[in-house]
């Protein structure tokens, strides 16, 4: 057996809602800290490092939060710091504690964060300060009419309708109301969907995600010691992250450096992936996905990007045929994904978690059968930066 | 050291003080990059990730990563953030390519004056129940510790005022043409204009490589990484002793085990400590092992860590003599890899092998790190 792997040993995750007035910041840090320290059946003594996990300040309305989250993480004197890579942090902090062990610096790596995005005040007066100040900043952009843009050249490139989107949103509904840990769990009707307030064209409000509070964290440990101490783990077999252009006008027009439609930097980080954990046929080889995807139709394209149909604008045709519902082919976000929950410093770590518990059996009411190998994905910044993963059992 | 594949830096841009406006933001982050990239003599096409680092609320928006991508050449890239602070982004960067998974990582941070209070900035990064309402910035919180170090230790007074005399001297030498001097800083008592230095914009990018690569490219100044340790003390200042420094005790302890280290005092020919204030960099010798508390006035006032001393500390003037706030702590670094390098400039210390790097940042130094670089890959 080698001793080059990475494995997760432990996992906790809030019951995220849209308000927690009864947990303070590094309240809600720790309590996904306890959870995920009982899960590995450690102690603190164990934990070597600290990757904290939180995307902007301006979510919990203090600068550098992360300092405020020192004891809860409990990583006074030990090595600590904080990765921001937008909506991807999660991913992208899961990969950073990767890399403090494969590196041979750490055996055993602790990443947590939390989040309060549904008591910020209002996330996408927030969000529209990620965007330059001069120029695209004022139009005003947000993270919904950027989507929203996105979607519209999708309908235009690859035929998706408002039908198509609102599948999505009944699935993951569907998927969420047997996840207890998620934030938006009612069941919702195609029709509901569609007749919802529409926001941003072609994007109504439950095409949306919420804003949601809550944490979670996550143990990783080297494969000496995961054997030593005889600890049970699912393995980290591909990391990668790939970024594309800040300017959201590059992406747009005649002659676009990265097609708006497409996730383009997405599909190089899961090749990426895909090559460092041997998987040369995705649609085949995958048991199951969780896909960061903040609005409905994102959700087709983060489909194509992993590859799992076979190609660009064919998860239209399968989504619609159910592949992608638990008991289907490859069951996409079983958890109800981003959709159903959005705590943004944290979101795409659940995405890692849920894949984890996947694989290792341990999902609950949305236990995918016999998933032994998932992928996960996390996108930050103006649908800018991605992250991917993949867990085997 | 424990790590799979021994990073070293192969390439440094320091730039403490960027004056003029002629360049936006991202602009002066391009130049960074490519001075940093033409000092290692390759190209972006050979970065195979990035790592940056910077402040939010100096930069005024919300993830600034997003727009550094494009001029540190992050599209198409892998590129990750730590916003903790510049020095974790090295510390990333170099866990990358010890991964052996990264041949090559850029290093970029930045630190930009426009903000209309940087005090404001800084106080929002206070929790908002209790330091808030002090109210408290990073030189309040420096002037809190140099008063705590005032009444612990005897003569620290004399002993800071020596330190920053020496900082500003070798500042003077470090930066002769022309010769730009720092403006003196805001007071906060017991700090005085000498021990302080106000903010300036300034950016610092290096480029780190594994040894297959500086083997292939044929690489010979190359600054590699013997041992580098970090952490991190609580964030409310009630819940520490501001007179000690335990988190870089305990940096230390791991860098120096990683480079087999016993003798610390003895084992340097040039280190660089982050002088916020001059009593931060006494509180530095203590917990770096470079000199006991009860030595600091004899050692500051004979010129030990002078240029000539024993043990010169902080030959490019340090903070003392600029301070690019956010990035300051990375620029520790880069100079000690260019000390090494032997590519310091007017500040270089002939025959430097063997170089300390200390960085710290956050209210009276929150966040320690220490960071050994030598010119031979092992002892």
């Amino acid at each position: 057996m080698s001793n080059d792997r990475v494995g997760i040993v432990g996992i906790g995750q809030s019951a995220f809602r849209a308000r927690r007035d009864d947990a303070s910041y590094p309240e809600l840090v720790r309590e996904a800290v306890v959870q995920a320290m009982q899960d590995a059946g450690l102690a603190f003594d164990a934990i070597e490092a600290v990757v904290y996990s939180l995307s902007p300040d301006a979510m919990v309305g203090i600068g550098n939060a992360e300092r405020l989250g020192v004891d809860a993480v409990g990583g006074r004197n030990k090595p600590f710091l904080r990765i921001n890579n937008g909506g991807a942090t999660g991913i992208s902090s899961v990969a950073a504690a990767y890399y403090h062990v494969v590196s041979g610096m750490c055996d055993v790596v602790l990443t947590a964060g939390a989040d309060k995005v549904g008591e910020c005040g209002d996330s996408q007066s927030v969000l529209n300060k990620i965007w330059d100040p001069s120029y695209e900043r004022p139009l005003p952009l947000g993270t919904i009419n950027m989507l929203a843009m996105s979607a519209v050249r999708y309908m235009q490139r690859y035929g998706m309708t408002e039908q198509d989107m609102a599948h999505v949103t009944v699935k993951n509904r569907r998927h969420a109301s047997l996840n207890p840990k998620a934030h938006l769990r009612k069941v919702v009707t195609m029709d509901e969907v569609l007749e919802s307030r529409c926001i941003s064209w072609p994007i109504k409000l439950l095409d949306c995600c919420p804003q949601s509070s809550g944490g979670a964290a996550m143990v990783l440990a080297s494969e000496r010691f995961i054997r030593d101490n005889r600890l049970d783990a699912v393995w980290i077999t591909g990391v990668a992250h790939v970024a594309e252009t800040y300017w959201m006008g590059d992406r747009m027009g005649n002659n676009p450096t990265a097609e708006h439609a497409d996730a383009y930097a997405l599909g190089r980080s899961f090749e990426k992936s895909y090559r460092m954990a041997g998987i040369t046929d995705p649609a085949r080889q995958v048991h199951v996905a969780e896909l960061y995807a903040p609005f409905s139709n994102t959700e087709f394209h983060v489909i194509d990007a992993a590859r799992l149909v076979e190609r660009a604008g064919g998860s239209i045709a399968r989504l619609r045929d159910g592949e992608f519902e638990l008991g289907g082919r490859i069951p996409v976000n079983p958890s109800g994904g981003t959709l159903c929950t959005n705590a943004i410093a944290v979101t795409a770590m659940a995405r890692v978690a849920e894949v984890a518990l996947q694989v290792w059996g341990r999902a609950g009411a949305h236990q995918v059968e016999g998933a032994r190998l998932g992928i996960a994905s996390g996108n930050g910044g103006d649908h800018q930066i991605f992250g991917t993963m993949v867990i085997e059992a | 050291m424990g790590l799979r594949v021994q990073p070293g830096v192969i390439g440094c841009a320091v730039r403490p003080v960027i004056v003029g406006r002629e360049r936006s933001l991202e602009e002066m982050i391009y130049d960074t990059a490519q001075l940093a990239l033409a000092d290692a003599g390759i190209a972006i096409a050979d970065i195979d990730g990035i790592v940056v680092a910077s402040n939010d609320q100096f930069d005024g928006r919300s993830i600034s990563v997003m727009m550094a991508s494009g001029p540190v050449g992050g599209v198409d890239r892998d590129i990750m953030s730590t916003p903790s602070a510049s020095e974790h982004a090295f510390i990333l960067g170099a866990l990358r390519v010890a991964s052996g998974q990264f041949r090559t990582q850029l290093i970029v941070s930045w630190s930009p004056t426009e903000v209309s209070s940087m005090a404001e900035a800084q106080r929002l990064g206070a929790d908002p129940y209790f330091h808030r309402a002090l109210p408290l910035d990073e030189l309040s919180a420096h002037a809190l510790q140099a008063s705590v170090l005032e009444n612990a230790v005897p003569h620290a007074r004399a002993a800071a005022q020596a330190v920053a005399a020496k900082n500003r001297m070798h500042g003077q030498l470090a930066w002769p043409d022309p010769p730009l001097h720092p403006e003196p800083g805001p007071l906060r008592w017991p700090l005085t204009q000498a021990m302080t230095t106000a903010p300036v914009t300034g950016s610092v990018a290096l480029v780190l490589a594994a040894p297959d690569f500086v083997a292939e490219r044929g690489l010979r100044d190359v600054a590699w990484l013997r041992g580098m340790g970090w952490a991190t003390e609580p964030s409310f200042l009630g819940d520490r002793d501001l007179a000690t420094a335990p988190a870089l005790a305990a940096a230390a302890r791991q860098a120096y085990e990683a480079a087999g280290i016993a003798d610390p005092a003895a084992a340097f020919d040039v280190v660089e400590i982050n002088d916020a204030t001059p009593y931060a960099e006494l509180l530095a010798y203590d917990a770096l092992s470079l000199c006991k508390r009860e030595d600091w006035l004899a050692r500051t006032t004979d010129g030990s860590f002078a240029r000539g001393g024993r043990l010169p500390v902080n030959l490019s003037g340090g903070v003392l003599t600029w301070n690019p706030l956010f990035c300051t702590g990375l620029i520790r670094i880069a100079e000690i890899a260019n000390q090494v390098r032997g590519r310091a400039g007017a500040h270089q210390l002939a025959n430097a092998r063997c170089g300390l790097a200390q960085a710290g940042s956050g209210f009276a130094m929150q966040y320690q790190a220490a960071i050994v670089l030598a010119r031979e890959a092992r002892a």
